[in-house]
């Protein structure tokens, strides 16, 4: 298969919704798009290799490696998720018409991102996305999703800012934007100031992209105020890949490390650890405390980058994974949670264990995971992290990595309480378990969150380290 | 088969097949009941078959090669062996005894489910000769304990459930951390490559230190002891199983695995040790004393033995290490015995208040009966089967020079009857309770009676053939401590 066709086929299927001559219902809207994602899926197993014309015409440098080809797989994954749990929740044929578009656009955007290597490609991809993402949030089009948008627009403008004064520097300087004379570029002038510059520009608005603390204030407003299908592919991949991937594109395929960056890196993550995890302690609403959480793993994906070897290139792609499959998994039960029993704060809810048994026991296996609990998958990535910062010498940040796990564990441990655990609290007799389609969803997260945490030696040969050989 | 294949099952088929139990229970309660039996008997009976070969000295090994070091090894000794046993043993008279206790409560299916669960996660500490397995098998029973501790679901339960959970996993936490320094400084997770790599020096210290951390908390040692006690608002079968039997006896086996042989301690490391172990024996047996609800009191008490333990892997001889590991069998019979005798008085006088309580000998004569085996056995007083394993600690650690610590013990050895005399007066003597006259007598033929006397029956019969199961112990301590 050739991977430019999955820019193009997204692409092609909204000119195909949108023609004039008929009218294309929401239902079967999902239904090609879902379809789309599987095959997407499975061309993971595929041998990808042929060019394809787009490059051609666009001049645009495609090509694949292991780290898109697992990006593309966990993309898949989400948006599936995403689509089916869209489904479900919304009735009105025309939102679901307009979100499968929005997120088939945003799909296109995302894979041309996998593949692209040039910097500015990367700028206009992630545009693409990010404009997509603006639209998704705002789609209920009421005050909160409105400012929420509104936020992520401004912030996201000044990271577009950054990001392009950055690019605008190294191509003064390199006379190209590939990576190629980028990274031959760099070699010869990595102690120069103005590229010094351009670098951290560049780091500051992918962190802003990615929701990295301190940079991290548009992202609880807009997981919460975004419908439930939106925030699950918002925090599922949409930061992941604008932000993290991206990072991780950079340093991987273009700079490589120094101790300058690392330590950036390092003391950022170690930011958003501690702080992220502190402030999802304190919340009472659902959403918000994921989005914190979502925070706080994002640090340690870039901590496993900060180690700066290639090992720890591999836990922070690992970690990546892992952490878009349970986020994910957890806003679908969030969405589930809010669909049948219409509370969001966390407070009002208790014992829905006996209730929504399902639902009850995958968010226990996605928060255990989350946590760091063997042998389920975020086990193994966390301990690569430390394992890889501990091997690269960074003891102390290793050590901040294990015992900040107790904070996870906590927050999740006050929401099992309040939420599933405990006696059943009145009014909430007549409850109900989540539609199929979203129990569907939820098992399936579920199972390859387990699955990978048992399996993990064969995950690690043939999924990790056909990505990023260590 | 082979006896590597076999041990590779006494692991996996708790640990995967208990996820079968709910859905078996969708079709019959009864039928979910036996399976739960049959996962405890299968690896017993898998157990009783390597038992021959490892006793003749071979030592049975399943080795699976992981990415990163993180080898899966299950390596079986007769130390190992024996510990199994032990655990398998007394988990199998606890599930036969909620068989009744629970039939009457919520989430029974996750209660079978956990309880064995938690057995297979023992198992693969048992077995385990790598430091991240340990770790990740350790982690499991962590989880089970929090299931099983929130079993009523009760807010306050809860927020004690959560406080077992986060104590233990920090402790956890910090025992990674010196994992990965012992680690670095021998070049592998693997016990036979660091045994060889005879590794000492200050970071190693450091890492035993952090290593103990998990350990402490795991076997509730003071000061990190806190919640043990507070866990007994469990079900009792659970709160003997977990303080008594299998889950406190992780920690002291995972110490007499890794410091015995493996990694030796410091002498100056040591001393602090002893030192610990000996102010928390005296703390908690004195906190015995004074409780009033009948399950924290032995709970320190466990608190308490548990330093009896320790002391005799801390010592470091080989008659201390026998006698520690005897301890280890013989306390989680009778410890186990008094949990699930406590149970029975809870379902029938509806409390836990030892001021409420009195003169129930009339009323549940069977009980009381095992009830003081029991006792008799955690005391120490012969011809019961305490009392050897308490002298062999004892004498053990004066053989290797630690008299003082021998002495303070003895004294902790005399608390201890004193408490579970107080304890067995105010229950089943003394003046009888006005609210008691409606009590029935208690039946011999139910299983939980039948339970506690099979307890009480095993703690005298190993003291009257102590000398066979003496013989093992030998065998074990002189593999485990080669001078």
């Amino acid at each position: 298969m050739s991977f430019s066709l999955a820019v193009l086929i997204p692409l092609f299927l909204v000119l195909f919704f949108n023609l004039p001559f008929y009218k294309v219902s929401g239902k079967i809207a999902i239904f090609i798009a879902s379809l789309f994602c599987i095959i997407q899926a499975f061309s993971f197993f595929l041998p990808i290799t042929a060019n394809c014309p787009i490059s051609q015409y666009f001049m645009l440098d495609f090509q694949c490696d292991g780290i898109s080809r697992l990006m593309l797989l966990t993309t898949a994954i989400v948006a599936f998720s995403s689509l089916l749990v869209l489904y479900a929740l919304e009735d009105t044929d025309r939102k679901q018409f307009n979100f499968v578009n929005l997120i088939l656009l945003s799909l296109a955007g995302m894979n041309g991102l996998f593949f692209v290597r040039d910097i500015f490609s990367i700028y206009v991809f992630i545009e693409v996305i990010a404009s997509t993402s603006y639209v998704l949030i705002a789609i209920n089009k009421d005050k909160n999703s409105l400012e929420a948008s509104f936020k992520y627009l401004v912030m996201s403008s000044v990271a577009t800012v950054m990001m392009l004064s950055s690019i605008a520097i190294l191509f003064l300087v390199a006379g190209s934007t590939d990576f190629v004379t980028i990274s031959s570029m760099y070699q010869q002038y990595s102690g120069n100031t103005l590229v010094v510059v351009a670098i951290v520009l560049f780091i500051v608005g992918l962190f802003i992209k990615g929701g990295v603390m301190p940079f991290h204030g548009w992202l609880p407003d807009s997981y919460l105020a975004a419908p439930a299908p939106v925030s699950i592919y918002l925090a599922g991949i949409v930061t992941k890949t604008t932000g993290i991937y991206t990072l991780i594109r950079l340093f991987y395929s273009v700079f490589g490390f120094n101790t300058s960056i690392q330590s950036i890196l390092l003391i950022f993550a170690t930011i958003s650890i501690v702080f992220g995890a502190f402030a999802a302690i304190n919340q009472s609403n659902f959403k918000r405390m994921l989005a914190y959480s979502s925070i706080s793993q994002v640090g340690y994906i870039v901590l496993g980058l900060g180690a700066g070897t290639t090992f720890g290139v591999a836990a922070a792609i690992f970690h990546l994974f892992n952490h878009s499959i349970f986020k994910s998994l957890l806003f679908v039960n969030s969405a589930a949670l809010e669909k049948q029993v219409n509370v969001s704060d966390m407070n009002e809810m208790g014992g829905l264990a006996s209730k929504m048994p399902i639902t009850s026991t995958t968010s226990v296996i996605a928060f255990l995971s989350t946590a760091g609990i063997p042998p389920l998958s975020g086990f193994w990535s966390k301990l690569m992290i430390i394992l890889a910062l501990w091997t690269a010498d960074l003891k102390v940040f290793a050590f901040i990595a294990i015992i900040a796990s107790i904070l996870t564990m906590t927050y999740f441990l006050i929401m099992q309480k309040k939420v599933f655990f405990g006696k059943l609290k009145e009014g909430f007799e007549n409850i109900k378990e989540a539609p199929l389609a979203i129990t569907f969803v939820s098992i399936l997260l579920c199972a390859i969150t387990v699955v990978v945490g048992i399996f993990f030696p064969f995950i690690l040969n043939g999924l990790i380290n056909s990505a990023v050989s260590f | 088969m082979s006896y590597d294949i076999l041990l590779l099952l006494i692991v996996l088929v708790p640990v995967l097949l208990s996820t079968l139990l709910p859905v078996i229970a969708k079709f019959s309660v009864a039928l979910r009941n036996s399976f739960a039996l049959l996962l405890m008997l299968i690896p017993m009976f898998f157990l009783c078959s390597i038992l021959p070969e490892v006793l003749s000295g071979n030592i049975v090994k399943f080795v699976f090669q992981f990415p990163l070091g993180i080898n899966f090894i299950l390596q079986a000794d007769i130390f190992a062996t024996f510990t199994a046993i032990a655990s398998v043993l007394v988990s199998t008279i606890i599930l036969i005894y909620s068989f009744e206790y629970i039939k009457h409560y919520e989430n029974q299916n996750e209660y079978y489910f956990i309880v064995v669960l938690f057995l297979g996660s023992m198992m693969g500490i048992i077995f385990s000769a790598n430091l991240i397995f340990i770790y990740i098998f350790w982690e499991m029973t962590a989880l089970a304990s929090w299931r099983l501790i929130g079993f009523f679901r009760e807010k306050e339960y809860i927020r004690r459930a959560n406080k077992a959970f986060l104590l233990t996993a920090i402790g956890a936490l910090f025992m990674l951390t010196g994992f990965l320094i012992i680690a670095e400084a021998s070049g592998s997770f693997d016990l036979d490559i660091i045994a060889n790599a005879g590794i000492t020096g200050g970071l190693v210290d450091l890492a035993i230190v952090f290593i103990l951390i998990g350990i402490f908390t795991k076997s509730a040692t003071f000061p990190l002891h806190s919640w043990l006690a507070d866990a007994g608002i469990a079900p009792s079968p659970v709160t003997a199983l977990l303080h008594a039997a299998v889950l406190v006896k992780i920690g002291v086996y995972v110490y007499g695995r890794l410091f015995s042989f493996v990694i030796i301690p410091s002498d100056s490391l040591r001393t602090v040790i002893l030192i610990v172990i000996a102010v928390s024996a005296f703390v908690s047996g004195g906190i015995a004393f004074v409780e009033k609800d009948i399950k924290r009191v032995i709970a320190f008490s466990t608190i308490s033995q548990i330093a009896f333990i320790f002391l005799g892997f801390v010592s470091g001889g080989k008659v201390a290490f026998a006698g520690a590991m005897l301890f280890i069998l013989i306390h989680g019979i009778a410890k186990a015995g008094l949990f699930l005798c406590a149970g029975i008085i809870e379902h029938k006088v509806h409390t836990k208040d030892l001021n409420k309580m009195g003169g129930l000998l009339k009323y549940m004569p069977f009980t009381a009966i095992a009830f003081a085996c029991c006792a008799l056995s955690v005391m120490g007083i012969p011809p019961f089967a305490g009392f050897f394993s308490k002298f062999l600690v004892i004498i053990g650690s004066v053989m290797d020079g630690n008299v003082f610590t021998g002495f303070a013990f003895i004294i902790c050895a005399g608390f201890t009857v004193l408490y579970l005399v107080r304890l067995f007066t105010k229950i089943f003597l003394g003046e009888e309770k006005g609210e008691f006259v409606s009590l029935s007598k208690e039946k011999l033929l139910s299983p939980m009676v039948l339970s506690v006397i099979f307890l009480a029956v095993l703690s005298l019969g190993f003291g009257l053939f102590f000398g066979d199961i003496f013989a093992i112990a030998n065998l074990a301590a002189n593999q485990m401590i080669s001078i």
